[in-house]
């Protein structure tokens, strides 16, 4: 049976690294899809989450209830996210290129991918913070509802109503750039 | 109410890079197992002390030396300075054999010099 989050965090706090690495492999998926959320580039994302979940550990004293935290780690990542683009440089070069050198793609499918990708990212743009959270979370990261809602402190009901709405605007927009398939 | 489709979001998907993700989180890992391990150094009460002995061995140290000065140079009121020297001495002293100095110590410490 997996390990509930409390253990690990009481784990953790003992000094017991391979507890903070299972915490890391639980959770990092879904702080990058925060971040992402939050930030809409992945190059950020990528540094947002890495940069949360060191400063979780650190702080893991700080975490009240072990129980929740999945939703304490969530909130720094989105505090840490919300910083970033507030100090954010204004020459920031858009580091997603990246990705244009991902192993086993050619040249013409990576920017293939990179397009959609783009498209994707000025879709959820257009959506508010909390329903991309929602949507990535659940679409993207395979949450069900009811743990959505417990990481991020709504009823359950709330989240379907977000996703739902989230769901049809992403179509809308993504529609109405021409791309649906 | 009519649930939309989900959208494909796999694009976004930060393992369709797997270099990169396996790197990210590699990076990650090693960053976490040096805060667990820091945090626990921190926590640990022996190192705590280990903080705290060394500045103030290094006071004592210094008091002892600046003591050791005024008795040479023959400076007034050296009977009560003596007393303090031999006290600091007696402390430090204990403080390396991790013990605390006895009533008979100190009684001694500071009775030497009156009885001269």
């Amino acid at each position: 049976m997996e390990e509930s989050d409390a253990d690990l965090v009481l784990r953790v706090r003992r000094g017991d690294g391979q507890a903070a690495d299972l915490l890391l492999e639980r959770y990092m998926r879904a702080c990058r899809a925060v971040a992402l959320a939050v930030t809409g580039s992945e190059a950020d994302a990528d540094d947002v989450c890495q940069d949360a979940f060191v400063s979780a550990i650190e702080r893991i004293d700080d975490c009240r209830e072990p129980a929740r935290f999945g939703g304490w780690l969530l909130q720094i990542v989105r505090n840490r996210a919300r910083n970033l683009l507030r100090h954010h440089d204004a020459r920031r070069t858009d580091r997603l290129d990246e990705h244009a050198v991902a192993e086993g793609r050619s040249p013409d499918q990576e920017t293939e991918l990179e397009d959609l990708r783009e498209r994707l990212r000025a879709a959820l743009a257009g959506l508010p913070e909390t329903h991309r959270e929602i949507v990535l979370l659940h679409d993207l990261e395979g949450w069900k509802h009811v743990e959505i809602a417990e990481r991020l402190d709504l009823p359950p009901g709330t989240v379907r109503s977000h996703l739902h709405h989230a769901r049809r605007r992403l179509r809308e927009i993504l529609g109405n750039m021409g791309t649906e398939r | 109410m009519n649930e939309p489709e989900p959208v494909d979001l796999s694009p976004l998907d930060p393992e369709r890079d797997p270099q990169r993700w396996t790197l990210l989180m590699a990076a990650t890992r090693l960053r976490v197992s040096e805060a667990v391990r820091r945090r626990s150094r921190e926590a640990d009460p022996l190192a705590v002390v280990t903080q705290w002995a060394r500045p103030i061995l290094a006071a004592a140290a210094t008091i002892l030396l600046l003591l050791g000065a005024a008795t040479v140079f023959g400076v007034p009121g050296m009977r009560e300075m003596s007393q303090a020297r031999r006290l600091a001495y007696l402390t430090q002293s204990s403080v390396l054999r991790g013990q605390t100095p006895t009533g008979a110590e100190l009684m001694a410490a500071m009775r030497l010099e009156s009885e001269r």
